[in-house]
């Protein structure tokens, strides 16, 4: 008896040794290189979105095999950290931060040659180098506004100074609208405080956060605490309604779209669900940007979010080429201007002829700015050397909740200049 | 006869020298021990305590992997620790939602528990509804009350019908949103200490109730004397389980409050942990949060199991 349990336990333990050290190579008969893609799903970025694109290379390329990844959430980046100390970094991430795992020499960078079809090809680089293909442009935000909920309260057009911004919250608050439709996190609240941002803090400095980097101007100093007292005051008088943080990214957009307040600072990205029949509202949607003070035209505007491909993938050429291929195909780019309202970046390309309402006003907002030289970084989306440090983004989107729920301006501006003390 | 019976015994020869019998015996046992506790034995080091000695490694050191090289900082990241105030902000939240966790669940679970200690179907079935909440997953309940919690969730629009004009943000305003999880977290744990509790008042021998009754004693008094300190080891399970629970609460704040609304209102030390190693970087900081986490774990929980274990009394 004591000798089978012996022979049982040995075998398990030789079983188990050789099921770890065995790999299973699925590329190896086909002849196919496997790589792995870590995508993310929102309510524009479906599973089908990312099946029809995937499967666009792959019929181009039949030599690579793709594994799709999704991020469990929103926050594509520390999932892709947590897969690379696991040791499962993918081979090719999409619309992933650059930031740590470019200087930790985790991503490959491209070579001039790789990028001459991308029109600002050294777009979010890290020290000189470009690790993500800057892919499409988008402008964070343009506002969004219920033309319905305007009329009711007698607002015959946007507003185009920010005094004149103030007046219409007011107006509609008079009139039991919501001014602003908000909510927790990054991408659900970040686009609002990043139009104040580019009015009071990028139009003055446009190296506004190269000069952080350099320790020239603080969080603290007067024009960031400026805006930063703005997003309160909307909070404070009631255009933001503080309970709306509890909202996620998903359920804000839908809150828009079921009219549940008059305005929606958001990413041109919205314009897919403003155009889309699935997701379209019955009232019109008008856009405007964020107004200064003065009423000049800013254009927050972020190009990059493009792929990015692992320095030590172990089908490192097929990586690239799936990654090149993916971004340059004129199908998916047509899909990512109608599905996520994007704005390719590539040399010669315009959108179809057949892009909604929506995607046209925004497309034709950002490019009178480009006209007038009014575009400016979008503050909290930017990447590489133009961004936050690592782990300082998601303190400044807990410092604009914090302003919203009425901690004291001066104190979450200086909160924000000690943790970047932390992170640097 | 008399010289045979004087003649000194001698031992029959063994069959084997005395250390190689010991030798032979001691080997079966060793391969039975092996065969029963080895699979465990390298699963707990493999996946426990490998990966605490390696965190204990890493907390002392400046481990960044995206910021090289890996320095030996001693207890640099443990000083640093205590004036922390992201890292004092969260022990006090973790402290306050465990303290909900512990005392909300074994109250409501006791009193639950007497109520439900009857024969009979409804009762049976009434046992596996409060039960139901334990086995799910932690995202799922984490989900349903976010919807429900939420401004425009079930619960406000509920007050709203009511006439409530601004009902409260539950998961959005910092004045409830620890206590709203802490209220998930309970709601969530209550099955369990039904169950246990259920399960000791089901150990109380019936025959002291009865004597407790001859002797004039009432339901509250029998309750006191006769019911209470049988429940002490039930209680000892209840509560230590939730401590440790309660102290390592990450799930349910990532996913309904990502340890906002606003800076730190709602993050527990594990969500720091993650935030501090995963988003920041910082993983050789995030490691000694880590095992600062263990010690009070540890600590807390083996004060409460000396304490409890006081009362406990035999039958």
């Amino acid at each position: 008896m004591n000798r089978i349990l012996a022979l049982g336990a040995v075998a398990l333990a030789a079983a188990t040794g050789l099921t770890a050290c065995s790999t299973k190579d699925t590329s190896q008969g086909s002849g196919a290189k496997e790589i792995t893609f870590l995508t993310f799903e929102t309510p524009n970025l479906t599973p089908q979105y990312w099946d029809a694109a995937i499967k666009r290379v792959t019929d181009k390329y039949p030599d690579i095999k793709v594994k799709k990844l999704v991020s469990p959430d929103q926050d594509r980046t520390t999932y892709a950290k947590q897969l690379l100390t696991s040791g499962q970094f993918p081979d090719v991430m999409i619309a992933v931060s650059p930031a740590g795992f470019a200087e930790a020499g985790n991503l490959y960078a491209w070579g001039p040659a790789e990028l001459t079809d991308f029109e600002f090809p050294s777009n979010g680089a890290i020290k000189g180098k470009v690790y993500q293909l800057p892919a499409n442009t988008q402008t964070i935000p343009v506002v969004y506004y219920n033309k319905s909920l305007f009329s009711q309260a007698s607002l015959s057009g946007p507003p185009k100074t920010y005094a004149e911004l103030l007046d219409d919250a007011a107006k509609l608050k008079a009139r039991n609208i919501t001014p602003f439709v908000v909510g927790g996190g990054h991408d659900a609240l970040g686009p609002t405080f990043a139009g104040i941002l580019a009015t009071d803090v990028y139009a003055k400095n446009p190296n506004w956060m190269h000069d952080r980097r350099d320790g020239k101007v603080k969080f603290a100093d007067p024009d960031f605490q400026k805006a930063a007292g703005k997003l309160a005051d909307l909070a404070a008088k009631g255009y933001i309604n503080k309970r709306d943080l509890s909202r996620d990214y998903a359920a804000t957009q839908q809150a828009f779209l079921d009219g549940k307040g008059a305005m929606y600072a958001m990413g041109n990205w919205f314009a897919a669900a403003a155009d889309s029949p699935q997701t379209k509202p019955k009232f019109d949607i008008g856009q405007f940007n964020w107004p200064a003070d003065d009423g000049s035209m800013v254009v927050p505007a972020f190009t990059g979010g493009g792929l990015l491909v692992s320095a030590t993938a172990k089908n490192l050429d097929a990586a690239k080429k799936f990654a090149l291929a993916f971004q340059l195909d004129k199908g998916n780019l047509d899909n990512s201007t109608k599905s996520d309202g994007l704005f390719p970046a590539i040399k010669g390309y315009t959108p179809p002829a057949d892009t909604g309402a929506a995607f046209k006003a925004g497309y034709e907002l950002f490019h009178q700015a480009v006209a007038a030289h009014a575009v400016v970084p979008a503050f909290g989306f930017e990447a590489g050397d133009d961004g936050m440090l690592p782990g300082v983004v998601e303190k400044w989107v807990s410092a604009a909740a914090d302003l919203i729920t009425g901690k004291p301006v001066a104190q979450v501006c200086r909160s924000l200049d000690t943790e970047w003390d932390k992170a640097s | 006869m008399t010289a045979d019976l004087a003649a000194p015994t001698r031992p029959p020869p063994l069959r084997h020298p005395p250390a190689r019998r010991r030798r032979r015996r001691l080997w079966p046992r060793l391969t039975h021990f092996a065969g029963f506790a080895g699979p465990g034995v390298l699963v707990y080091v493999c996946f426990v305590l490998a990966p605490i000695v390696v965190s204990v490694g890493y907390s002392l050191t400046n481990y960044n992997p995206f910021n090289p090289p890996t320095k030996y900082v001693g207890l640099r990241n443990y000083r640093l620790l205590f004036t922390d105030t992201e890292f004092l902000t969260s022990l006090r939240v973790t402290t306050i939602l465990t303290l909900i966790v512990v005392i909300v669940p074994n109250v409501l679970g006791l009193g639950i528990a007497l109520m439900l200690d009857r024969r009979g179907w409804l009762y049976n079935a009434l046992r596996s509804v409060f039960f139901i909440p334990v086995v799910l997953s932690s995202v799922v309940v984490s989900v349903i009350w976010t919807r429900l919690l939420d401004n425009d969730g079930l619960l406000n629009q509920t007050l709203r019908g009511l006439g409530v004009d601004n009902p409260p943000g539950w998961l959005s305003d910092p004045k409830y949103a620890l206590y709203s999880v802490g209220a998930i977290l309970s709601w969530q744990m209550l099955g369990l200490c039904v169950v246990v509790y259920l399960a000791g008042l089901q150990g109380v021998p019936a025959e002291l109730h009865e004597a407790a009754a001859i002797d004039g004693a009432g339901p509250i008094l029998r309750f006191r004397m006769v019911t209470w300190p049988l429940l002490a080891p039930a209680l000892t399970i209840n509560t230590v389980v939730l401590l440790i629970s309660g102290f390592k609460v990450f799930d349910h704040i990532q996913v309904i409050t990502h340890g906002g609304p606003g800076t730190g209102t709602t993050a527990t030390i594990a969500f720091n942990v993650l935030q501090t190693g995963f988003v920041a970087n910082r993983r050789g900081y995030a490691s000694a949060m880590a095992v600062l986490m263990l010690v009070i774990i540890a600590v807390v929980s083996g004060i409460a199991l000396k304490l409890l274990q006081r009362r406990e009394v035999e039958l």
